[in-house]
């Protein structure tokens, strides 16, 4: 016996605190952080309603782990940009007014 | 309150609290590796709802590959070591955060709360086991299933093309090998840079540099 | 018949092709050009003299254009056959006056094929039998002026004589096409024999010859658009006697004999041509008083001639028809390209064309001075030269038109013509006492011209003595190169034609008629006119028209500031049509351009707020996200 509201709750704040660290982080890989803690409130919500009696097709669990599998690829491709951004203009600071010209910017302007 | 409702508790307030510190951390390192915590911790939940597979992947795919990944790109990226002031926005942008995460949290809670009030799992009986589960996936979840292996496929071609292009038009651009924004000159202290250095090489034959 | 009908018309055109495509090769471009002449010439000697009327000579076949009727005919008679003959015949003496004239000039090459093309505009608009070919020999003539007088294009004074005669009468012809059309609705059809036996609408009618008139005042100088005619002087002297002599500015009165049987019937075009004329020869014979330059005064007593001609038309009874006009226009042709080749072959001796420096160059000159001489005296009207007879004929005619019903309108033209008969005495008097009293007879050297100097950037060209620069440079470079035997020819047997050439209008029906009384009253008065410049000039020792006052002399030799008002009239339009521009750019297309102005201000602005930067961008995004999910919760519940 378990009551699901706990998790539910759980859920809940992770998500919050996931926006937080979105928003409070100004490295863009502490940034991704807060987006695998929002992920993994998805996560954990889907597996408390799998958890409900009756859940159909095992739904929870198996949407879980597709949403891990899809976690995976998204945190690669985000890395890679942030890597390729990192090379371009070598910070990864998401507060600093990007170069959008098509001139590349002096070197070591903002850089962490 | 059951056995095991005190035991989510617990685990549930590890998790909370390492997902707090990792975003509120002044250490960079520290933040991926409150990060780890988190979502080890967010597998025991796992283990105490009762659904052990999921659990197990979490362990596997999140610890032991994304906050490993995670840990790569800060040192590919020259992450600072220690206490740094400069890893967060502005004061007024924080405070917006909180604001807006707190509202998120509240949303939510005021919808699941409702929703979840009073229902209840027996995890003696489980209503989906492993086999279940694994029934299910290779059978009514098939395509889908197949879909994310074609997906897992298309980002890693998108992360290596990502790269890729993004340097041959960084050759095509700067044709000068001396340009100060070059990125060999950046990383040439960076043990950490060898690989993203090695990429530029092979694909800028004319600005390798000798290493 | 009808073949050399079309060659006529069609060789000029070939030999301005060829000599086009050889004006490298002067003497291929000057055979061409003369032997072609020459060859049309015969052809319209042909023409005339074994005439068969015909006027249904096919050009290049009808155009088809549903109901109205444009056969492009061409029409062959006795007068078009008079007329292409002299016509012809004027352009091969100019061609080979030209040879020697132009004989350093780098380009004259073109200028052969030019004049080649201005005679096929010319003769194509004489054998016409269409509204649609004439407007197109005259339009061609238009062109080609433009392209004469502004032969010596690196001065801009020729250049800008070149562009103000191609715009005035530019101007004029919005007249002429507009008459041109009106008669053609009336007729259902262009041909021209359609034409005159249309009956039909009277204000059709009237409109049709009073826009003709406008595009005949206009091509040949009466006097709103006179004054493109002076300053065309700053082409080389052979195209001034091309345009003045028997082409271009006499078009016009060709066409209004063409459609004489119209006008005849049409009291109110009539008057109006009856008042331009009578309004320009007088005008125009007391500006050529006061002229201090030899060609500039040659212009001025075209134009006087040729309101001469036009007013023959204008007062001729109707039975007479156009003969008097024609045969003054054929008068005219012999006398004036006399005078003017003779003019740039004393230019030459004496390095200018002002009067100042011609005084007295003209005694020991031989064969030029009897030229001279009998172009003088032909124009004054001295018996028993071409002009006499000629200008009698209009006498006699306005005279008839007078006593017989012609009102008003015919004794205002009598009148004027009589006045004109004394000052075109006057002026030719003064002219020859100038150019053939020695200088030594004159005492000092004249310091007495007036100096006109331009000081408005408006009256460059009208200045007296911008004219003669392109001889001056011309001989200052070259030297005083003696004439060769072809052009004197070409001056000598002009002379003899001036003397004889009224054998050529007995052929022409009313061509040679004079009244005793009128002539014995003309002769008197050009000997009045002639005596009193004599008296008044000191015998020749002094300049008749420094009797003049200078105020009223020096805008006279300027064409009293025509020129200013034409610029005038020019700056009002061009404002008019900046106003006009402007309402539409400013008014009525701002309301299509303002929602674009507005989007690219939007978009300036959103372009502002958003400076890219991520972290905002990632707020921007949840703060969206949060209100929707707020209200969607809110909704829900």
């Amino acid at each position: 016996m378990i009551h699901l509201s706990l998790p539910a709750a759980l859920a809940a704040l992770l998500a919050g605190l996931g926006v937080y660290g979105v928003l409070a982080r100004r490295n863009a890989v502490l940034v991704l952080i807060g987006v695998e803690l929002i992920l993994n409130a998805a996560n954990l919500l889907l597996v408390t309603a799998g958890s409900r009696p009756g859940a159909p097709l095992s739904a929870g669990p198996v949407i879980t782990l597709f949403v891990i599998t899809i976690a995976a690829a998204e945190i690669t491709v985000a890395l890679a940009i942030i890597l390729v951004m990192f090379r371009r203009t070598g910070h990864i600071d998401l507060t600093a007014v990007p170069d959008l010209s098509d001139e590349p910017e002096p070197a070591g302007e903002g850089a962490p | 309150m059951t056995t095991r409702d005190i035991v989510f508790v617990a685990v549930g307030a590890v998790t909370a609290l390492s997902a707090l510190l990792s975003v509120t951390t002044k250490h960079v390192v520290h933040a991926a590796l409150w990060l780890l915590v988190s979502l080890g911790s967010l597998a025991g939940a796992y283990l105490v709802l009762g659904q052990e597979l999921v659990g197990l992947v979490q362990l596997l795919v999140y610890v032991g590959a994304i906050v490993v990944l995670v840990l790569f790109a800060l040192m590919l990226t020259r992450a600072p070591i220690g206490p740094h002031a400069e890893i967060d926005t502005p004061r007024w942008q924080r405070v917006a955060g909180a604001v807006l995460g707190g509202a998120t949290t509240a949303l939510l809670a005021s919808l699941l709360l409702p929703l979840f009030a009073g229902a209840t799992a027996d995890l003696d009986r489980p209503s989906t086991t492993t086999p279940q589960i694994a029934q299910a996936i290779f059978g009514t979840w098939v395509w889908p299933f197949e879909l994310l292996s074609v997906l897992l496929l298309v980002a890693l071609v998108g992360a290596f093309a990502v790269s890729r292009i993004v340097l041959q038009r960084d050759g095509a651009d700067r044709h000068d090998a001396d340009h100060p924004d070059h990125p060999d000159h950046h990383d040439s202290h960076d043990d950490g840079d060898r690989t993203a250095a090695t990429t530029a090489v092979t694909s800028e034959p004319g600005t390798g540099r000798v290493g | 018949m009808s073949w050399i009908v079309r060659m006529i018309v069609v060789l000029p055109a070939l030999a301005a092709l060829i000599g086009l495509l050889a004006r490298r090769r002067r003497a291929v471009a000057a055979g061409v050009a003369v032997s072609v002449s020459a060859y049309v010439a015969v052809l319209g000697l042909i023409q005339w003299v074994a005439p068969s009327r015909s006027a249904d000579i096919d050009t290049i076949g009808g155009l088809p254009l549903g109901d109205l009727s444009v056969p492009l005919h061409l029409l062959s008679d006795r007068v078009s056959g008079l007329v292409s003959f002299v016509v012809a015949l004027v352009v091969l003496g100019i061609q080979v006056f030209t040879v020697w004239y132009l004989r350093d000039d780098a380009r004259y090459g073109q200028f052969a094929a030019t004049v080649s093309l201005f005679a096929t505009g010319m003769l194509l608009l004489v054998q016409s039998g269409d509204l649609v070919l004439m407007l197109v020999g005259w339009e061609i003539m238009g062109w080609c002026s433009w392209l004469l007088i502004g032969h010596d294009s690196e001065r801009a004074a020729a250049r800008r004589a070149a562009y103000k005669a191609f715009l005035v009468t530019r101007v004029a012809d919005i007249g002429m096409v507009v008459g041109i059309v009106a008669l053609s609705v009336r007729a259902r059809s262009t041909d021209l024999m359609a034409v005159l036996t249309a009956t039909g609408d009277g204000t059709l009618l009237t409109v049709g010859l009073v826009g003709v008139v406008i595009g005949v005042a206009g091509k040949s100088g009466l006097v709103p658009f006179h004054d493109w005619l002076p300053d065309a002087m700053e082409g080389p002297t052979p195209a001034s006697a091309l345009i003045h002599a028997a082409t271009m500015v006499a078009a016009g009165t060709y066409v209004i004999a063409r459609l004489f049987t119209l006008y005849a019937e049409n009291d109110t075009a009539r008057t109006l041509l009856a008042v331009l004329a009578a309004v320009t020869m007088v005008y125009a014979a007391l500006l050529a008083l006061a002229q201090t330059d030899l060609k500039r005064m040659l212009a001025y007593s075209t134009l006087s001639q040729i309101a001469i001609m036009l007013s023959a038309l204008a007062a001729a009874p109707a039975e007479l028809g156009p003969g008097a006009g024609i045969s003054h226009l054929l008068g005219h042709a012999f006398f004036k390209a006399l005078l003017f080749l003779g003019a740039g072959w004393l230019s030459v001796l004496a390095g200018g064309t002002a009067i100042v420096a011609l005084r007295g160059r003209l005694r020991p000159t031989g064969a030029l001075r009897w030229s001279m001489g009998i172009g003088l005296a032909a124009l004054a009207g001295v018996p028993p030269l071409v002009g006499f007879f000629t200008k009698d004929t209009v006498i006699d005619a306005a005279l008839e038109g007078a006593t017989g019903g012609g009102g008003l309108r015919a004794w205002l033209v009598v009148v004027a013509l009589f006045v004109t008969v004394v000052l075109t005495a006057a002026y030719c008097t003064r002219a020859w006492l100038l150019l053939d009293t020695p200088v030594a007879a004159t005492g000092e050297l004249p310091d007495t011209a007036p100096a006109v100097v331009a000081e408005e950037d408006v009256a460059v060209v009208t200045t007296a003595d911008s004219a003669d620069d392109a001889e001056v440079e011309r001989v200052h470079a070259h030297g005083h190169a003696t004439i060769t035997l072809s052009a004197a020819l070409v001056v000598s047997v002009l002379a003899a034609l001036t003397v004889v050439g009224t054998l050529f209008l007995a052929s022409l029906r009313g061509g040679v008629h004079v009244g005793l009384l009128s002539a014995l009253l003309s002769l008197l008065l050009l000997a009045g006119g002639a005596y009193a410049v004599w008296f008044l000039s000191d015998r020749g020792r002094v300049d008749v028209a420094e009797r003049i006052p200078g105020r009223v002399r020096e805008p006279a030799v300027r064409g009293f500031g025509v020129d200013t008002a034409y610029v005038a009239v020019g700056r009002a339009v061009t404002t008019v049509a900046r106003l006009v521009v402007a309402l539409d750019r400013d008014v009525v297309d701002a309301y299509p351009r303002g929602t674009a102005v507005v989007a690219r201000a939007a978009g300036r602005a959103g372009e502002r707020g958003h400076r890219g930067v991520p972290s905002l961008s990632l707020l921007s995004l949840l703060v969206g996200v949060v209100l929707v999910a707020v209200l969607g919760v809110t909704a829900w519940r």
